[in-house]
C-alpha cells in the first residue's frame, strides 16, 4: 500500500515535470499559431482553411506523413547536434557547415569508392562506410572548434560561424570542380549519383520515407541515454552548468569540451549524410540550406531534451511540409510558415512574454545558452 | 490559478482543431473531371512575383484563364529544392491537366513526374531535353534572336559607334547565343544603316559555375573598362554578373540593356538609363502551349517560343522614330524567318 502510493506520486512527479517543461513551448506554439491566424486574416486570407491545409498537407495521408518524416529526419539529427552542445554549455552555430562537409564526404564515398577500387562493393559494407565517413568528417569539423575552445579559449560561436564559411565555400568549390557531375547535359553544381550499394532503402515501396528516419529516433534515444545514464553524459552536463565546479570535481574539462563538440559535429554530419544516402542520392549545392540554422530553433524549442528535439523536429517538418498544401488551397505565401516559426522561436527564447500572457510563474531551471566571452 | 490558465489554453487549441476539421470544403472545382481544364504551376525556388521567370510564366497561365482555355489555375511556390517532386505531385494527385514547371532546376523532377502522371501534360519553361520525354514539352527560346534585337538597337543608338556586352560563361549555350546574337544584330544594323560599330563582347569564362553568374563586381569593372574605351551602350547577360554591368553602365550615363525579362522592372537603380531588354517571351509562350494542350496539337520535346525586346520606358523620347520603325521591321523579320542570326545552337 505504502509503496504503491509512493510510485504513484513518483509517476505524478514525472508527469508534473514533463508538463512544466513542455508548458512554455506548448503555449509558445499556440500563441504563434494564433498570431499567424490573425496575420492571415489581416492579409485577407482564411485562417481556418489555411491551417486545415497545413494539417492535411502534413498528416492528411500516408504520402503526407511520409513527407513529414522525410523533413523531420535531418531536423532530428541536426537538432540533437545543437541540443547536445547546449547541454555541454556550447553554442554550436556550425551545424550548417558540419552538415555540408558530412554530405560532401559521404557522397564522395558513395559514388567514387567503387571507381577507386575498380569493383562493386556490397551494400552491407558500402553504406556503413559512406555514413561513417560523413559522420566522422562532421565530428572532425566541429572538433577543431572544440580544440580551439579548450586550448586557446577561442569562442565557439565565432569559430563555428567561420568554419561554416570555410565548409560552404569548399563545398561550392568541390561541387563545381573535381566532384562535379560530368554528365554532358548537367550545368548544376552537384555530385554524380551515389552507387545503389550506398543508398538507404525506403521503408515502404513508393514512399520517400526511409530507414534513416527510424535510425534518427534510435539515435535520439541513445543521446538521451548518454546524457542521463552515463558518466560521460553527467560530465558533459556538469561542464555545461559550471565548468569551474566540474574542474574542481576532477573532470577533465578540456577533454569534455572537445568531446562534446565532436559528438555534436558527428550528429550534424549525420544529418547531411542521411540526406545524401537516404533521400537525394547525391549532394547538390542548395540542398540542405538552412537546416543547421533551423536546428538551433528546434533545439531551443525542444529545451535541449532529446524527446523535445524529436517533437520540435516533427513540428517544424510538418509546417514545412504542409505549407505546400496550404498554398494549394489558399494561395497564402509559404513565407507565412517562416513567420510562424519565428514567432515560436521568439516566444520560446523570450519566455517572459509567454509567462506574462498566461501568468505562469518561473520554475528556476533555465537552459544555459552560452557563457560569456572566454568563459 | 495556473491550472485554470492551462485548461483555458487547452480549450482554445481544442476548439481551433475542431474548427480546422469542420471548416468549409474548398470551393475549387473538381479537376479530376473531364470537363474541368486545370492548370497548375510550380515555381523554382523563389516567389511568384519575382518580376522574372516565375512571374512571367504565371502570367501566361493567367492569360490562358482569361482566354477561356483554363477553368482552374493555381500555383505553388517552391521553398526548398527537395520539394520539387512533392509540389508537382500536389497537382498531379488533384487531377490537373497541365502542370507548368519553371526553370531548368526542375527539369529532372518534371521528367520523373511525367512517368508517374502519364495523363498530365508538363510544360517545362527553359528546360531543354536532349532526349524527348513522353508528356513533357520543354519551352525554350531563341536567345540569339533576343540578342540580335538588342544588338541592332544598341548599334543604332550608339553615338560613339562602340557597344559592349558583359556575359556569364559561354560554356552555357543560351548565354553564348545571347552574346553572338548581339554581335550579329550589330552587324546587321551596320549593313542597314551604313555605319561601322565596334562590338566588345566579354564572357566571364575564367571562373567556375559558382561565380560566373554571381560576380557583379567583375561585371561592373568590365563594363567600366568598355566605357573607358568609348562604349556607350552595355548589354548585361548573365545573372548578377550582368546586373553589375547594367548598373555600372546606367550610373555612368550609358545605355543599359537587360536580359531574359524586362529588367526595367527588376533593377530600379538602373531603370532611368534602361534602354531595353533582350526578352524571352515566356508569357505568350506558356499561354500558347496551354492552348495547344487543350486542342490536342501539342508535341513532346523541345518547343521554341519567341524572343522580343522590352519597351524603352523612360528613354522612349530619346529613341528616334526611324530606329523604332527599324526595330519593328527586324523583329517582324526574325519572327517570320526572313532575317536569321546564323548563330549555331552551341559554341562550335
Amino acid at each position: 500500500m505504502q509503496s504503491e502510493k509512493r510510485s504513484n506520486s513518483l509517476a505524478r512527479q514525472i508527469l508534473q515535470s514533463v508538463m512544466d517543461a513542455s508548458l512554455v513551448p506548448f503555449l509558445a506554439i499556440l500563441t504563434a499559431v494564433i498570431f499567424g491566424g490573425i496575420i492571415i486574416k489581416i492579409v485577407g486570407g482564411d485562417p481556418i482553411l489555411s491551417y486545415r491545409g497545413l494539417i492535411e498537407g502534413s498528416f492528411g495521408s500516408t504520402k503526407a506523413l511520409s513527407e513529414t518524416a522525410v523533413w523531420a529526419t535531418p531536423y532530428i539529427f541536426a537538432g540533437l547536434a545543437v541540443a547536445l552542445a547546449f547541454k555541454g554549455g556550447l553554442f554550436n552555430i556550425g551545424a550548417e557547415g558540419q552538415l555540408a562537409v558530412g554530405a560532401v564526404v559521404s557522397s564522395l564515398i558513395g559514388y567514387a569508392l567503387p571507381e577507386w577500387l575498380g569493383y562493386d562493393i556490397p551494400a552491407i559494407i558500402h553504406l556503413p562506410l559512406a555514413i561513417l565517413f560523413g559522420v566522422l568528417m562532421g565530428g572532425v569539423w566541429a572538433g577543431i572548434v572544440g580544440a580551439l575552445k579548450a586550448y586557446t579559449g577561442g569562442h565557439e560561436v565565432i569559430n563555428t560561424i567561420m568554419m561554416n564559411y570555410i565548409a560552404l565555400n569548399t563545398t561550392s568549390f568541390l561541387l563545381n570542380g573535381v566532384m562535379k557531375d560530368r554528365s554532358p547535359t548537367n550545368v548544376i553544381a552537384r555530385t554524380p549519383l551515389i552507387a545503389d550499394s550506398a543508398r538507404i532503402p525506403p521503408l515502404f515501396e513508393g514512399l520517400r520515407i526511409h530507414w534513416g528516419f527510424i535510425f534518427a529516433l534510435l539515435v535520439a534515444f541513445f543521446i538521451w541515454w548518454l546524457l542521463t545514464k552515463t558518466t560521460l553524459g553527467f560530465q558533459i552536463r556538469t561542464v555545461g552548468l559550471n565548468p569551474d565546479a566540474a574542474k574542481y570535481a576532477g573532470i577533465n574539462v578540456k577533454r569534455i569540451i572537445i568531446l562534446t563538440m565532436v559528438l555534436s559535429g558527428m550528429l550534424a554530419g549525420m544529418a547531411g549524410t542521411i540526406e545524401v544516402t537516404g533521400l537525394n542520392y547525391r549532394h547538390e549545392l542548395g540542398f540542405s540550406i538552412g537546416y543547421g540554422f533551423d536546428a538551433i530553433a528546434i533545439a531551443l524549442l525542444g529545451k535541449s531534451h532529446p524527446l523535445g528535439v524529436v517533437l520540435a523536429s516533427f513540428l517544424f517538418a510538418a509546417m514545412r511540409n504542409g505549407a505546400t498544401r496550404m498554398q494549394f488551397l489558399t494561395q497564402m505565401p509559404v513565407d507565412l510558415i517562416s513567420m510562424i516559426q519565428a514567432f515560436i522561436l521568439l516566444f520560446v527564447a523570450a519566455d517572459a512574454i509567454i509567462r506574462y500572457i498566461y501568468r505562469i510563474k518561473s520554475k528556476g531551471e533555465r537552459v544555459v545558452l552560452t557563457r560569456g566571452w572566454g568563459g | 490559478m495556473k491550472k485554470f490558465h492551462f485548461i483555458s489554453a487547452m480549450l482554445i487549441i481544442g476548439s481551433m482543431i475542431l474548427a480546422a476539421c469542420g471548416g468549409g470544403a474548398p470551393s475549387a472545382e473538381d479537376c479530376s473531371s473531364e470537363e474541368v481544364f486545370c492548370v497548375g504551376l510550380v515555381t523554382d525556388v523563389g516567389k511568384i512575383n519575382d518580376k522574372s521567370f516565375n512571374q512571367s510564366a504565371w502570367e501566361g497561365v493567367l492569360k490562358s484563364q482569361e482566354d477561356g482555355v483554363a477553368d482552374v489555375v493555381q500555383f505553388i511556390e517552391t521553398a526548398d529544392a527537395k520539394d520539387y517532386a512533392k509540389n508537382i505531385a500536389q497537382f498531379g494527385d488533384a487531377g490537373y491537366d497541365v502542370i507548368v514547371t519553371v526553370g531548368f532546376g526542375l527539369g529532372e523532377a518534371t521528367n520523373a513526374a511525367a512517368a508517374t502522371y502519364p495523363n498530365v501534360r508538363f510544360i517545362g519553361v527553359d528546360q531543354f531535353n536532349a532526349e524527348t520525354v513522353a508528356g513533357v514539352s520543354g519551352l525554350n527560346f531563341p536567345e540569339d534572336n533576343a540578342g540580335f534585337l538588342v544588338g541592332a538597337l544598341a548599334a543604332m543608338m550608339s553615338e560613339t559607334n562602340k557597344i559592349g556586352a558583359v556575359c556569364g560563361t559561354d560554356v552555357v549555350p543560351p548565354v553564348w547565343r545571347f552574346g553572338e546574337g548581339y554581335k550579329a544584330g550589330a552587324a546587321y544594323a551596320d549593313a542597314e544603316m551604313g555605319t561601322t560599330t565596334e562590338v566588345f563582347v566579354v564572357y566571364h569564362s575564367d571562373v567556375g559555375f559558382d561565380k560566373t553568374f554571381t560576380d557583379p563586381e567583375w561585371g561592373a569593372q568590365t563594363a567600366k573598362s568598355m566605357m573607358d574605351q568609348g562604349a556607350d551602350a552595355i548589354f548585361g547577360c548573365g545573372g548578377l554578373t550582368g546586373n553589375g554591368a547594367i548598373t555600372a553602365a546606367a550610373q555612368a550615363g550609358a545605355y543599359a540593356i537587360g536580359v531574359d525579362t524586362d529588367q526595367y522592372l527588376t533593377l530600379p537603380e538602373a531603370a532611368p538609363r534602361m534602354l531595353s531588354s533582350a526578352m524571352k517571351l515566356i508569357t505568350p509562350g506558356v499561354a500558347d502551349l496551354i492552348a495547344a494542350t487543350k486542342d490536342g496539337s501539342i508535341q513532346d520535346g523541345n518547343v521554341f517560343g519567341d524572343a522580343g525586346y522590352a519597351p524603352f520606358h523612360d528613354l522612349d523620347g530619346e529613341v528616334p522614330a526611324e530606329v523604332k520603325a527599324k526595330m519593328e521591321e527586324i523583329n517582324a523579320g526574325l519572327l517570320d524567318g526572313s532575317i536569321t542570326t546564323d548563330v549555331p545552337p552551341v559554341k562550335p
